[in-house]
């Protein structure tokens, strides 16, 4: 802290402005800056199958395009794009793309200073939790009609509407499911998935009492984007029919009472060493269940090696009322400064071709948000990729909210309240109905 | 008078003949040099410290980063929003029990260090000195990752060697009242370091002779230490108070890198919180709000130390 201690105090007060001041971002450490709720993590798979050329017939034959596109894209996709951006100017041979990879914990930071100072790319890949937050700014362009809506999963769709107006495209998606220990829940005396929230419970107390399991299960204790699966299987959800918060109704009382229910019995932990793994805990048996996405595929299976194959499975969400899961990924945007809004379209279009979405499946794993692209074999061909296929029918997103990040964050602190503080789940709920008041859910 | 001085007043009033030209050529010299600095200084410390006063002013957000002027005037909204925050309140409360237990105890063991090493141990002086000042130079970052596998409840060293005592170590940063103590225990590690390097530079500055002469008094090592390195050393310790107070004070990278503030906010400092505030909800004009409390709060407390340690003496 020595720097610390020799700067002026000033100089605290010169931080906060610097990125309006300074149009060169301040990229404040490595930690979460943005992606503090969750930025939608990318598939962690590098089955990078051999860059096969797109379907070159995929590209819309718009009128010959030509000029320059800058695309930003992040994490994994961002260092991956190249594939398609390739595959693009093929198709294309009058536009140079050129892809730059940014970093998911500058992302919020990269991106605010491109929106103030007019320097935004044509292009970019937009977490869909980030979407209401920069929609905000109005920098992006609305999308044309000729994108049709039906052709994606509907909430992924959704998480496009600025203020009402499509101003994204969904690139990918990704789902939440229960991966489970097979071995353990044999031992247990357990021979299918939950089906039900009962079935969740008696499954967790299960594997920890007779399964010998160190816990029956891993939950969050400040995860909004675990505690929302539950609220939305009870049948409520963040906003009501009008849009207003409706984060204390009863069903969202109950879901909170049930996710406290396995901190309070014991099965779940309820503080976890900061940069706890939840993967090598699942391979080692501590935690024999939780919920993630895709990317938990790949990382088990390396984690795990060839014999642990038969010891795991996932299973989709445990119905209540329905058995609706999380969704997350990313959209497409286009820029309202882009000087090349043809060619920017085109090529959002041409990323959110079923063809270009398959190859995009076989380059990073990431699952497609269109939905005919899920007859593709390659992506219908792994069962497990299958499963989180058909979980994606029966899916909701957070609101689009400019204040979104606030508002999550404050709802984690809360939960964080309730799981480990020993807040009650009726004082949790009113809580945080309090919060989406005063923050704003719009 | 005697010649050289006459000489010199003629030389002198001499270069006043021709001190038009001469100046300003000078001047502009001099100012090309001060230059990049001026301007650096300017553009990048001068104008956002104002641009941020007048922002603590409106209600700066997210939606006016492309037209900063268009942003709407709260008068002291901010300010006012500010005393009813309870966030904000633990976050100050966060950082007085940081600075309040964090600088006595780096000073303290800093001035101890110096004494043994300036005065008891002789042998590998050089050595002990290095090991002392190399967490000052080490990133805080690779520090902080050391310090998480040392703190770690399953696999850390400190709750190993707990467990060999028989101890059953806790989640030091997982735990709300434990947190802090454990940042606590980081960052006087981390700063004992720089109140050595000080410290012993101030000691090396006290003649012998008072050492020599208190001998001869039959003054023995405590009352060597207490009645001549303490009263000589005043000034420094009031420099390395005020020094580490206003660092404390503005503590960030700490908590930001270990635990992000929580577990249930129990880290989470002043300065954490404005970064918060400015760059994850987009609040900047309230984020300017907090650093201008603080900024006052700074000014005051460096001011008091002044006042109270300076007329002791």
């Amino acid at each position: 802290m020595i720097l610390t201690t020799l700067r002026s105090p000033l100089l605290a007060i010169a931080l906060v402005v610097a990125l309006v001041a300074a149009a060169c971002g301040t990229n404040n450490g490595s930690g979460n800056a943005g992606g503090a709720s969750g930025a939608p993590a990318s598939a962690g798979g590098s089955q990078a199958a051999g860059s096969e050329p797109a379907g070159s017939g995929a590209a819309s034959p718009a009128a010959n395009l030509s000029g320059d596109l800058t695309v930003w894209a992040m994490g994994n996709e961002g260092t991956k794009l190249t594939t398609l951006a390739d595959a693009f100017m093929k198709a294309n041979p009058g536009v140079k793309v050129s892809v730059t990879p940014v970093d998911w914990g500058q992302a919020v930071a990269k991106l605010t200073t491109a929106i103030a100072g007019n320097t935004t790319p044509d292009v970019s890949q937009m977490g869909t939790d980030m979407m209401g937050q920069f929609g905000a700014t109005g920098a992006f362009d609305p999308v044309p009609a000729d994108i049709d809506a039906s052709t994606f999963f509907q909430s992924a769709w959704n998480t496009n509407q600025v203020g009402g107006v499509a101003s994204g495209v969904p690139w990918y998606v990704e789902t939440r499911l229960l991966y489970y220990r097979t071995d353990i829940a044999t031992k247990a005396g357990i021979t299918s998935p939950p089906a039900t929230w009962d079935d969740l419970m008696a499954m967790a107390k299960a594997m920890k009492e007779k399964g010998g399991a160190k816990w029956g299960i891993s939950l969050g204790t400040k995860n909004w984007q675990e505690y929302f699966p539950f609220l939305w299987q009870n049948g409520g959800d963040v906003v009501d029919a009008s849009g207003n918060p409706a984060l204390n109704s009863p069903q969202a009382v109950e879901a909170l009472t049930f996710y406290d229910s396995f901190f309070k019995a014991g099965l779940t932990p309820k503080s976890v060493p900061e940069g706890f793994d939840i993967t090598p805990a699942f391979v080692k048996g501590d935690n024999p269940m939780f919920f993630s996405g895709p990317w938990h595929l790949g990382l088990i299976d390396t984690a795990g090696g060839a014999d642990f194959k038969d010891k795991w499975a996932i299973a989709p969400m445990p119905k209540k009322v329905t058995a609706t899961s999380f969704l997350g990924g990313s959209n497409m945007v286009v820029y309202k400064n882009s000087k090349n809004k043809d060619a920017a379209w085109a090529f959002v279009k041409f990323v959110s071709d079923p063809t270009t979405q398959a190859l995009w499946y076989k380059t990073v794993t990431d699952l497609p948000a269109v939905q005919a692209a899920w007859d593709d074999p390659t992506v219908k061909g792994d069962a497990n990729v299958a499963l989180f296929g058909a979980q994606l029918k029966d899916t909701k997103a957070q609101p689009v909210s400019a204040t979104w990040s606030e508002l999550s964050s404050a709802i984690n602190d809360t939960l964080e309240k309730m799981t480990t503080g020993g807040m009650e789940p009726q004082a949790a709920a009113d809580q945080m109905q309090k919060d989406a008041m005063s923050i704003g859910v719009k | 008078m005697t010649a050289p001085a006459l000489v010199r007043r003629e030389a002198t009033r001499g270069a006043a003949h021709v001190a038009p030209r001469h100046g300003w050529r000078q001047d502009l010299i001099g100012w090309s040099f001060a230059l990049p600095f001026v301007i650096l200084f300017g553009v990048f410390l001068a104008l956002p410290i104002l641009a941020a006063f007048l922002f603590s002013f409106t209600s700066f957000g997210l939606r006016d980063i492309t037209n900063p002027i268009g942003a709407s005037v709260v008068g002291v909204d901010n300010y006012a929003k500010l005393l009813s925050d309870a966030k904000f309140w633990k976050s100050l409360g966060n950082t007085v029990y940081f600075v309040v237990v964090g600088v006595p105890l780096t000073l303290a063991l800093g001035l101890v260090i110096a004494n043994a090493l300036s005065r008891g141990i002789t042998r590998f002086r050089t050595a002990f000195r290095v090991g002392y000042y190399l967490p000052v130079i080490t990133s805080i970052v690779a520090i902080a990752v050391v310090w998480r596998f040392l703190l770690n409840p399953d696999f850390g060293l400190i709750n190993l060697l707990l467990a060999k005592i028989g101890v059953n170590g806790p989640n030091w940063l997982a735990n709300p009242a434990l947190a802090m103590p454990s940042i606590i225990a980081m960052a006087v590690w981390r700063n004992v370091g720089f109140a050595m390097v000080v410290f012993v530079a101030g000691m090396q500055a006290i003649p012998s002779m008072l050492y020599e002469a208190a001998s001869i008094d039959g003054a023995g090592r405590w009352q060597s230490f207490r009645y001549v390195t303490l009263p000589m050393l005043r000034p420094t310790i009031l420099f390395m108070l005020v020094i580490t107070t206003i660092g404390y004070l503005q503590l960030f990278e700490e908590p930001f890198v270990m635990t992000n503030g929580g577990p249930l906010d129990a880290t989470l400092s002043v300065t954490m919180y404005m970064y918060q505030q400015g760059f994850q909800f987009f609040h900047q004009g309230y984020a300017s709000a907090i650093a201008y409390v603080l900024f006052v709060i700074v000014a005051i407390v460096a001011f008091l130390q002044f006042r109270f340690l300076r007329s002791e003496t």
